[in-house]
Formats: C-alpha cells, structure tokens, sequence
C-alpha cells in the first residue's frame, strides 16, 4: 500500500521527508561512532563477571550430603541420580559443616547436565547446602553421555577447591 | 467464462491469443523460520497471486513440548519452570499468572512488598518484551542498526534480573506465597537510573525510527485489524489496543495491588496512519513502555520494608475445584485455567495463549496484501511460538 496516488508537489515531499527523516535517524548513531564507549567484552581473553546469584553448573559437595533425596523430589525434569545404602554396624557417623549426622552412606550422585534445567529448586530444597550453584559455565562436550557428572568420582571431587565459595 | 477481451471489442487481438490460453496458478510459498534447530520456529503457508497473497494458513506445533499435559505430573512448585519457557521473553508474567492461579485456591495472602516487586518485575519485564518486539520488527523490515539500541537496553534489564533471581531468561523467581529473593537498596537504585535511561533512550527511539518516513510508509495503513475483527478472534492486548479498543485488564478490572497506581491505557489514535495497522499497533507498544515506567517509579516509592514470603506448606496440596486467573501479560491476555482434585499434582492446567489468537486472525487480514506488506503484518502482531505451540 506503499503507493499513493497525488501530485508531483507530493511525491516531491514525502521523497524529503524520507531524506530528512533518515538524516536525522543517522545523526543518532553517527554520534555512537565518537562519544560511546564499545560494549563488547573480548571472550575468551576477558570474561565478565558473573553476579553472585547466576545459576551455572550445579555441584554437589558429596562430603555435606546426608542422602536425604529432597533434591531429586523437588527436580522436575528428575535429572538427579542418587542411590545410598546403610553404613556398616559400629561405623563412625560423620558430621556435615552445619552439625547434621550423616547416617547413610552415599553411593551414587549423578546429575545428568544436559537434562538441567538450572531452575534452581534443587538447591533450596537442600538441608545442608551441600548443593549449590556454582559459577561455571564453560562444559560444553562432544557427546551428550559425557555430561553426566559423578560427583563421587575423585577429578569431580578435586573441583571442589576451584569452585565452592567460603 | 467470459474472457476480458470480449468486453468492447469486435475482435481479438491475435498478438494476444497465446497468453490467453496460458494457464495461470497460484504459487505457494513458505515462509518463516522452520528449521527444528531455531527457536520460534514457524510455519506460514501462502498462496500468492505474483505478488498479492491470496491467502495465508499458519501452521502451528513445531515447537509442541506437551506442557500442559507434562505439568499434571509435577508438583505445583515444579510447574514455575515449565511456565517460564511458555513465553520465554516474558517469563515473569507468566509465572506470575500461573502462581497467582494457585495462590488464590490455596487463600494466601501475599505480603506487600513481594506484591509490589511482582507488579515491579512484571512491568520491567514488560519493557524488555516490547524492546524485543520493537528491535525483532524493525529488523524485519529491514534497518539493522534499531535492534542493537533496543538490545542494549534489554540487556540492562535482563542484568538486574540477572543479579536479583540467578538468570537471565527463565527466572523461576515469583514463587507461591511470594518471590525467591529480595531485592537491595543498590539493586533498586539501578532500576531509578534505568527508568531516567530508559526515557532518553525512548526518545531517541522516536527520533531514530518512530518519525521516519520510510517506516511510516511501510505500516501505516498495512494490515489493517478493525475491532470487529479483534472481538470476533477474542484478540487482546497490543492488537486490540491498535485497533483502538481501550481495553487493559491492569485497569478494566484491577488484579494486585494495580488499583493504586496511576497510569493510562495506550490506544491506537490513527494520528499517523489508520486505527487497526501495523503503524497503531507499534506505537502502542512504544507508549506502553512509558507508562511502565511511570509505575515502577511509583512502585519504587511505596516499597517499605518487609516480609517477601508468604507461610506455604512445605507440599502443596490445593483443595478441590479450579480456577481461571488472567493477566495482562505484554502479549495480551494469558489465563491459567487450573482444575485441582485434592492432590499433590494439578489435574488439568490449562494455557489460554494471547499469541495463538493473534496467529489465527493472520488468515483474515492477509488476503490482498502485498508479500512485503504481509512480513510487516506478522511482525506487527508480536508473536511467540513457544506460546502459540506449548
């Protein structure tokens, strides 16, 4: 519908129009090139700095856990993994970092990655926060089986140093 | 049938005679992104008479995740992140929406000051879906350079998000009874200074693209959706804004604490253009953010200090009986329709889409339209597939 039947004298102005319209729009980014600063950020040589709350890659510090499974119940795509037995008789009961006792033993805590959908719910739910956030967002992988995570596997474990806070 | 050549005169000109027994036939055409890999993926099958679409028939469902029946086997906590992927560039309405459904069955009462950071959420995040809209449109036409002013923008936004509730898109923050997490004195000091930014910024949108003669010619008077057409589809929102229909359920009827704000319901005036086109139903949009910020500063001045959360039970369990609750979502109206038996679960969760509507009346206004013309009609609309399909 963009023709429109008139005059000379009105094609001649809406062409002005146009001309003007478009100036002053360049105007406004033609200030961008002198006065503005660049806002992009030279991955991978500078990173941002990611706010203290950002969800990334969970990880589960298994030395806290007391296999109460409140995680994998509150999951709503059921992308945790966890199987417990019972500790041994006469076994020495361990004590997380906030004093709750750990009465069963944790044999496996997988978190399938890929199915995450860093919601959240699972670390709210968790009595003794062993379940966190952590700031980790480079885990791309080749294949979708490598991104179930063990976190009682020893070089999960070791990441430990590197990515929980306090 | 009678040939054109009949009409007036004795005899046919016989340079003429081969074309009239060329056959001619519509062409279809397909058009939208359809690739499974890309997000908002659809389908819009045309028929086109060389230029002219002769009619149009979107297909809906590439984007179908089973949602709603997904949902009746997850407790009413897990739903949050599901609805959030429903319109992905809005999600704090929508989860709003949905918890508001669940609230009003379960009787909470929500403290004040959660009430007023959801209304403050909602209305940033109002904002940041009609930049979107605003920036995805104008690329659609053609001008590159409008997308990156109004990501900039939204990218500020998405920071606070990013900063108050751990990320960037699909927040999960309004949970039942309340919201997750508070928002400190810093935090709300840079929602002021984004609303003074944002006003500047919205002026220059007017310089840079509002006012443009180019623009103006592409969608004024371009599909054109009259009210009629609007009550006929139950279109809401925007859409029925342009089409100059004051209708905004924020004021028509107040959910919230949307009583004790003062703002204006932006509608089409046909200033420029025609009541019901594109142009009407951008500038809407472009208003809207206006008004938003007029009440995210009023917010900003009746927020006290308080509790933010609600006391819940531990497992929610609804009683029987259901509910429709609405919203005005930046899209339009969205209703959750949510039918409890007694249980830990939903029975039924049922998603009223303002964008499904919006993609239906597609077919009513594309007849006759230019191809180009009909590119600057389905932008105009602002739809979502992971709404439309679910």
């Amino acid at each position: 519908m963009s023709t429109q039947t008139g005059s000379v004298r009105d094609y001649f102005s809406a062409l002005f129009d146009g001309i003007t319209s478009t100036a002053r729009a360049l105007y406004i980014t033609f200030k961008y090139v002198w006065s503005v600063k660049p806002v992009s950020i030279e991955y991978p040589e500078v990173r941002e700095v990611l706010p203290e709350r950002a969800r990334m890659r969970l990880f589960n510090d298994v030395l806290n856990c007391i296999s109460c499974t409140q995680c994998a119940m509150a999951c709503p795509v059921d992308c945790i993994y966890i199987a417990f037995e019972k500790l041994p008789e006469g076994a020495e009961i361990k004590k997380t970092s906030n004093g709750q006792a750990i009465r069963l033993k944790l044999t496996q805590f997988t978190i399938d990655t890929a199915l995450c959908c860093y919601c959240g719910l699972c670390t709210t739910v968790c009595p003794t926060e062993c379940l966190t956030h952590s700031h980790d967002y480079e885990f791309s992988q080749y294949t979708i089986d490598t991104m179930k995570y063990d976190y009682l596997a020893p070089d999960v474990m070791a990441w430990r140093d590197r990515i929980v806070k306090s | 049938m009678q040939s054109r050549w009949d009409i007036g005169r004795p005899e046919k000109p016989t340079i003429n005679s081969e074309t009239e027994q060329l056959k001619t036939e519509l062409l279809t055409l397909n058009m939208g992104p359809q690739h499974p890999a890309t997000h908002g993926v659809l389908r819009i099958e045309i028929k086109t008479d060389s230029e002219i679409v002769a009619h149009a028939i979107p297909h809906v469902g590439y984007l179908h995740r089973c949602m709603e029946k997904h949902s009746e086997n997850l407790d009413y906590r897990g739903v949050i992140p599901f609805v959030d992927r429903l319109d992905y560039l809005a999600a704090m309405s929508m989860e709003w929406t949905y918890v508001a459904a669940v609230e009003k069955m379960l009787g909470t009462e929500v403290p004040r000051r959660a009430e007023l950071l959801r209304i403050m959420c909602a209305e940033l995040q109002r904002i940041a879906s009609h930049l979107v809209a605003f920036g995805t449109y104008i690329i659609d036409l053609g001008p590159q350079t409008v997308f990156l002013y109004a990501f900039d923008m939204r990218e500020k936004i998405l920071r606070m998000f990013e900063e108050v509730s751990g990320a960037r898109m699909l927040y999960n923050y309004i949970w039942i009874g309340g919201v997750w997490n508070d928002w400190t004195d810093e935090q709300l000091k840079n929602v002021e200074d984004f609303c003074d930014q944002m006003e500047v910024e919205a002026k220059k949108y007017y310089e840079l693209n509002s006012s443009n003669k180019i623009f103006i010619n592409r969608t004024a008077n371009v599909g054109i959706m009259s009210t009629k057409d609007c009550f006929d589809f139950g279109a809401t929102g925007p859409v029925l804004r342009g089409s100059g229909y004051a209708w905004d359920l924020r004021k028509v009827k107040p959910y919230s604490l949307y009583e004790e704000f003062d703002f204006d319901v932006c509608v089409g005036t046909g200033e420029i253009g025609q009541v019901g086109d594109c142009y009407n139903r951008y500038i809407v949009r472009m208003n809207e953010v206006l008004e938003s910020i007029k009440i995210i500063r009023q917010v900003l001045k009746k927020l006290e200090p308080g509790p933010i959360m609600a006391k819940v039970p531990k497992i929610i369990k609804l009683p029987k009986g259901e509910v429709y609750m609405r919203h005005e979502c930046p899209r339009g109206e969205l209703g959750v329709h949510l039918v409890s038996d007694g249980g830990k679960t939903p029975y039924r969760l049922k998603i009223k889409s303002p964008c499904f509507t919006h993609i239906s009346m597609l077919p009513r206004v594309a007849p006759g339209q230019m191809i180009a013309d009909f590119v600057a009609t389905v932008g105009s609309t602002d739809i979502v597939l992971g709404e439309v399909d679910r």
